[in-house]
């Protein structure tokens, strides 16, 4: 017989994890003081996060050894808490480098929608958990939209652009991983695609305009974004060719339920709707990054002077590094954000390829315990909890590596445990917590 | 201890794959950024950080064979503002506008407003140079005041004798964007660097040209000034020695100028080696005006220069000088009895055509005589002897309507007449043509520095070299870079007898007859007076000659012209005595004073 007792008592916390995330706060303490030092407000932002500091830890605490299955029963009401919290920030928050996104409480100041991320997981968490054998149903999905779109549409009005970046996929990779109907997964991508590759390809035509000429198609899909017409008949078109296409499998003896078809073409057409409207309304700051992103060394003194200087920082540091406190890239200021979205390009500075690959490296044994966990989870809730925050952080690590390596657009997306930012490093702490909460109580003594 | 496993899922699994394939494309990335573009990145950072504030290295010096200083450099400064991280009040801003227009002769407000720049961007900018040392005292004394102020040192090109063989030297200049591109690769030129625009200075730039020194400042993001981080000293350009007589230049280039019209060119050659000693081009101009100090009354682009080289790039026919290749033509195919006289009437008639005579000589014009007196009636006849494919073919020999290949760009290479010519031309020739060849007249055409070459190799019995310039070239660690070669062209080879005749005859000219202007005492002086047709004006003056100690081989020959001189033997004569008197003079003078200017 297992002996669950002793167990118990040696193995309460997944000390690999804790580790790697020791190793993370040191350096990101470390390369925080660097970064700020220099900058005028060197002491708040220190003092500040030595405050973060015992405080995420507690938070950490918090989260392991408070029992998070209280939390499956109760998620409704953290999900009306996430609303109030939401709403109460748009209403007494204050503004801060451009969005309506803080709390203000003495000295402190603190960022809801940080919080709300790591809550958004746990909630949905609960809520598939709650409904296990009904996850492949369409109904779960509808649901699941309803009490999402909301909170979306709250952090959007902040406006909080980075935080949906960070949670929607993190989200749909929760989804997917808990079991959702392949098909719906297919309808949501498909709807995604088209809304995302369309604004893409009209800013690409628009930095390009040569490559259009004398391509037939490629004048016509450029033609999309200007001519409603041309867009009704390109929608027309889908339609028409799912349903041909329906009817030739027909003809084939391949029998598919025509409504599966017909949703699939509708979501394409919603896509590129929303695809049409996203173009219209992005924000020129917005499609500057993502001119920026498509044509790197176009403009090097514009939008992508950014992530140009954070390259010129990492590639100047080499394998060792310039050492801390001295490289000439950040001190004089030719990094932007260097404290925050670029300090790994403060850490490749002075710390180089070592420092750097070693973030990486304590990153990716995070994300390899945090798997570990919830395949030992005790409970389905536990073992999506785990799969929500491992989709978190990795979605925090392939976009911030990604945007300082030039594969993905700037996006404001900071790197947990080394960013500053408390707010943050709370949350991610609890975050962290809660999958050592899953860890203490892998075991089900009942 | 192994963690027991509760749930197994292999979509949870296809997601760590592919965040761990997203880390190995990170990490591959990372590698490249950080390791193997580190060098190319590296650059890019410090190029980030550093502007330069460049100072100009002083240029090789240009010298004369004695050691006359023809170029050198003199101290100027430059004033900066580097921008200090406290913002001055506006009203000291003014004030030291206002103490800094005072001395740098530009107007208050561009001061003012550079100084503006300077803060707003934070930038080092340059608000005054070409500064001389004595306003410099001033400025020197206002950077205790004022902080940010900076005094650079550079040189300027001076070329102490102004004047001085001008042509040949050359003057500099700001450069045009197009010669940016062809030296910039090289050299560390720079958009505003003055660089050789003619003569030696073009010629040997990036000898003459040291390296700039420089001052590193570091800045920040925003171009701010943050510290000084080293001062490169420049490297001065290397020495130029020309093979130039200082004595004969001066001489040349003052017996043209006090002549009738102060116009023509001059050059001398070494006989022995093809050195040119001397090369005058009338007029000519000061190169000093394109380095001047900044002064309240500078206007420099609206110079205007004769930087025509009349020495090498005038055309002239040589008129009756030609006659000796007419006699030696005709010595050559033994036509030629120098006791045969002619009797000349003032004209001759030709094809229904009269030619004249510039004077009417007589009868019992024999050949020496037909020399001195420059008789073109005996020279008439003698070329109707001769015919016109052998004084074409006389003319070919001593490289007539070649270049003389000295090593400047703009040479002409004047052009020989001549029935051969003219077929290949497909025109014909006429026998009136014949006797304009004769005499020199016609279309014939030879630079100053081509009939130079021909005098040296009258005087040297054949011998036709390449003339050069420079002795040699010596970099300022005392290294020499080039040495100045005599390079003979080619050796004439004529019948026995062909140049003691002509020396004889050109001997007995300057001794009895045309040519007595270049007369000098104890001086074998040869020489040949010409006076070349000029439709447009004046006719021009030409003295061809070579000279050396009496009953000793010629050391020097020479070509002298003056420009609307009328005539050789009244302007060009006297002239070319000047310059082969100051040649002798030096020469047995040898322990005078060779002046020593630095």
């Amino acid at each position: 017989m297992f002996n669950y007792d002793s167990q118990i008592k040696t193995k309460r916390l997944d000390w690999p994890l804790v580790f790697a995330l020791i190793g993370l706060c040191l350096i990101g303490f470390l390369t925080i003081l660097s970064a700020v030092s220099g900058m005028s407000e060197m002491s708040t932002l220190i003092r500040t996060h030595l405050i973060a500091l015992p405080v995420s830890v507690a938070a950490f605490m918090f989260g392991w050894l408070f029992n998070y299955q209280i939390y499956a029963e109760h998620y409704k009401k953290l999900y009306a808490f996430v609303i109030l919290l939401l709403v109460a920030v748009l209403a007494f928050g204050i503004v801060a480098r451009g969005s309506n996104s803080w709390f203000r409480v003495g000295i402190l100041s603190f960022q809801p929608a940080e919080l709300c991320r790591i809550a958004l997981i746990v909630i949905t968490s609960a809520f598939l958990a709650s409904r296990p054998r009904q996850i492949k149903s369409f109904k779960t999905l509808a649901i699941f939209a309803l009490f999402i779109l909301p909170v979306f549409a709250l952090i959007m009005k902040q406006p909080d652009f980075s935080s949906i970046v960070v949670t929607a996929p993190a989200l749909l990779i929760l989804l997917f991983v808990a079991g959702v109907n392949t098909y719906y997964f297919v309808l949501i991508m498909a709807f995604g695609i088209m809304a995302v590759v369309f604004p893409i390809l009209w800013t690409y035509f628009g930095l390009y305009p040569d490559i259009a000429d004398g391509s037939f198609i490629l004048t016509w899909l450029n033609s999309l974004s200007l001519n409603m017409i041309s867009g009704l008949i390109f929608s027309a078109g889908i339609l028409i060719f799912f349903i041909l296409g329906w009817y030739i499998l027909k003809y084939f003896r391949l029998f598919v339920p025509f409504s599966l078809v017909f949703i699939l073409a509708l979501s394409i057409v919603g896509g590129f709707y929303s695809g049409y409207f996203v173009n219209k309304h992005i924000k020129p700051y917005q499609r500057k990054r993502v001119e920026a992103f498509l044509a790197p060394t176009a403009d090097p003194k514009g939008a992508s002077y950014n992530v140009l200087q954070a390259q010129i920082a990492m590639g100047s540091g080499g394998v060792l590094g310039k050492g801390f406190f001295s490289g000439t890239q950040s001190r004089l200021g030719f990094v932007p954000e260097r404290h925050t979205d670029f300090i790994l390009a403060i850490l490749g500075e002075e710390g180089g390829l070592l420092g750097t690959l070693s973030v990486l490296a304590l990153y990716i044994i995070i994300l390899w315990r945090i798997i570990l966990i919830a395949q030992s989870a005790s409970d389905l809730f536990g073992y999506l909890l785990c799969t929500g925050i491992f989709a978190i952080f990795f979605v925090y690590m392939a976009f911030n590596f990604g945007m300082l390596i030039g594969i993905v657009p700037v996006a404001g997306i900071p790197l947990p445990f080394i960013s500053y930012g408390g707010s943050n490093l709370v949350s991610s702490m609890w975050a962290l917590g809660l999958v050592e909460s899953v860890y203490f109580r892998r075991v089900s003594l009942v | 201890m192994k963690i027991k496993s509760n749930f197994t899922n292999r979509r949870l699994t296809g997601m760590f794959i592919l965040a761990l394939l997203c880390g190995a494309l990170i990490a591959y990335r990372l590698i490249f950024i950080q390791f193997i573009s580190h060098q190319k990145y590296t650059s890019q950072a410090e190029r980030n950080r550093t502007q330069i504030l460049y100072q100009t290295a002083p240029r090789g010096r240009i010298l004369a064979q004695g050691g006359e200083v023809i170029a050198s450099n003199q101290a100027a400064f430059s004033l900066y503002y580097l921008p200090p991280f406290d913002m001055p009040e506006d009203s000291i801003l003014t004030e030291m506008a206002q103490k800094i227009s005072k001395n740098t002769f530009k107007p208050q407000k561009e001061i003012l407003n550079i100084l503006r720049k300077s803060l707003k961007n934070g930038k080092a900018y340059l608000l005054a140079d070409n500064l001389a040392p004595n306003n410099v005292f001033a400025l020197a004394e206002l950077q205790n005041f004022y902080p940010g102020l900076y005094l650079l040192e550079e040189t300027k090109r001076y070329y102490p004798m102004g004047t001085f063989a001008a042509h040949l030297t050359g003057y500099i200049g700001i450069m045009e964007r197009h010669a940016w591109k062809e030296l910039s690769g090289e050299l560390d030129y720079r958009l505003n660097s003055k660089i050789g625009k003619s003569g030696i200075e073009k010629r040997y730039e990036k000898l003459l040209k040291g390296s700039d020194g420089g001052l590193f400042l570091e800045v920040n993001s925003k171009g701010r000034v943050t510290k000084i981080m080293k001062d490169n000293r420049w490297r001065k350009g290397a020495d130029v020695y020309t093979t130039l007589l200082a004595p004969v230049q001066k001489a040349a280039e003052d017996a043209i100028k006090n002549s009738l019209t102060g116009k023509g060119a001059a050059v001398v050659l070494d006989v022995k080696s093809g050195a040119v000693l001397a090369m005058v081009s009338l007029p000519d101009f000061d190169p000093n005006i394109f380095t001047p100090y900044s002064t309240n009354k500078n206007d420099e682009s609206k110079i205007r220069i004769p930087e025509y080289n009349l020495a090498i790039q005038g055309l002239f026919p040589p008129a009756s000088t030609f006659k000796t290749i007419t006699a030696l033509a005709a010595y050559e195919n033994g036509h030629l009895d120098i006791h045969h006289e002619e009797n000349c009437t003032g004209h001759i008639y030709q094809n229904g055509r009269e030619f004249k005579c510039w004077k009417q000589h007589g009868p019992h014009i024999d050949f020496m005589e037909g020399m001195s007196q420059s008789c073109d009636t005996y020279f008439y006849n003698l070329g109707l002897k001769t015919g016109p494919y052998n004084i074409e073919k006389m003319q070919r020999k001593f490289r007539f309507g070649r270049k003389t290949g000295i090593d400047l760009p703009g040479e002409k290479s004047g052009n020989i007449y001549g029935p051969t010519k003219r077929a290949a031309l497909k025109t014909y020739w006429f026998g009136g043509d014949t006797l304009n060849l004769s005499i020199g007249q016609g279309e014939l055409l030879l630079t100053p520095i081509q009939m130079a070459v021909y005098a040296a190799a009258l005087a040297s019995k054949g011998k036709i070299w390449r003339p050069y310039y420079i002795k040699e070239i010596i970099s300022p660690s005392g290294k020499i870079l080039e040495e100045g070669k005599s390079e003979l062209v080619e050796q004439v080879q004529l019948k026995k007898g062909a140049f003691e005749l002509i020396h004889k005859a050109l001997k007995n000219v300057v001794d009895n007859a045309t040519g007595r202007g270049a007369k000098i005492k104890d001086i074998a002086v040869y020489g040949k007076t010409g006076t070349a047709q000029n439709p447009h004006g004046d006719d021009h003056g030409w003295f061809l000659a070579f000279a050396g100690e009496e009953g000793q081989e010629p050391e020097i020959a020479l070509s002298v012209l003056i420009q609307f001189g009328k005539g050789g033997g009244a302007q060009a004569a006297p002239a070319a005595r000047k310059i082969i008197k100051a040649y002798f003079d030096l020469k047995h003078n040898n322990a005078a004073p060779v002046k020593k200017q630095v």
